[in-house]
């Protein structure tokens, strides 16, 4: 077994964590987490596959670098949007919102 | 005095010299010392990941994911990657890891929130079987279809080569990437501006 197979095996174990997390909570929050642990995996592939094989690591690591910065903007706007549907509903969990548009609500 | 200090050197020195050969004499090779603190890592990012989905309480459920972000960094750390390990702790535990316990304490859901009681079996069933599935397809052939390299010789990427490409060809996703960080933070506090008429009206 390769180093290689060693750190993307850690990565599918976070991808599976992650979707595990995804499906099981019933808040806004707890999915948020999930999604994090994802994205962490997909950074950790990328830069494994760069500087396990002859690609230039530079790259690779850029590349990981880039999906961490959008790991902070996604989770920058997911804050805004919770925010939001706390203000709307008065709560978060998934199953209650339902309604994109009433006249009830302002 | 100088002779006094080089004394004083040359004792402390000795005994970590002497570590130091008794050290590349135990260990056959850093092969064994690389598989132990990937087995760490490993089971430091399992722990964590089973807080991080498994607690009740959101914010334990935090900690269990500030646990998988260390465990991950220190993956880095064994790829020899050490910029990519700090910026995952500057990143990760320091910004996403509060953005995370704001939204917690935001929604005011922590022990006694919507999380509080385990959710229903079809959908922890559901959600293992999402979770294995992509476990048992890629797995195996992760496994069996590794690409054969050479060995590499593992040494710290040079940070100075990361600064150099992120001005060279990697300036364009560098200067989108500013913008996409722009335009969230603008996003984030459009969305989650109260206008004061709307205020008036409640």
């Amino acid at each position: 077994m390769t180093p290689l197979t060693l750190f993307w095996l850690a990565s599918l174990l976070l991808l599976s964590i992650g979707i595990v997390g995804l499906i099981t909570r019933r808040t806004l929050v707890g999915m948020l987490i999930g999604v994090e642990i994802m994205l962490n995996g997909a950074g950790l592939a990328i830069a494994a596959a760069a500087k396990c094989t002859g690609f230039s690591e530079v790259h690779g690591q850029l590349a990981t670098l880039f999906v961490m910065g959008l790991a902070a903007a996604e989770a920058t706007l997911v804050l805004a949007m919770i925010l939001v549907v706390q203000r709307r509903f008065g709560k978060v969990t998934v199953r209650d919102i339902s309604v994109i548009k009433s006249r009830t609500e302002a | 005095m100088d002779r006094i200090i080089s004394q004083i050197l040359s004792a402390i020195r000795a005994p970590l010299d002497a570590l130091e050969t008794m050290l590349a004499a135990w260990l056959p090779g850093q092969e064994i010392a690389a598989l132990v603190a990937y087995a760490l890592y490993v089971i430091l990012i399992i722990a964590g990941g089973l807080i991080a989905i498994g607690s009740r309480n959101l914010v334990r459920a935090m900690m269990g994911l500030i646990l998988t972000f260390l465990g991950v960094a220190g993956l880095y750390l064994l790829l020899a990657s050490p910029f990519l390990a700090f910026m995952q702790l500057l990143i990760y535990i320091g910004a996403v890891g509060v953005l995370v316990f704001f939204a917690i304490m935001l929604t005011k859901n922590t022990s006694f929130g919507e999380e509080a009681s385990f959710p229903k079996l079809p959908n922890i069933i559901l959600g293992f079987l999402a979770g294995l599935a992509p476990l048992a397809v890629l797995g195996p052939i992760m496994i069996i279809a590794a690409p054969k390299i050479g060995e590499r010789t593992y040494q710290a990427t040079d940070t100075a080569e990361l600064g150099r490409g992120l001005i060279t060809f990697d300036l364009v996703p560098f200067e989108l990437i500013s913008i996409i960080l722009l335009v969230a933070m603008a996003g984030a506090v459009f969305l989650a501006w109260r206008r004061p008429e709307a205020r008036s009206r409640r």
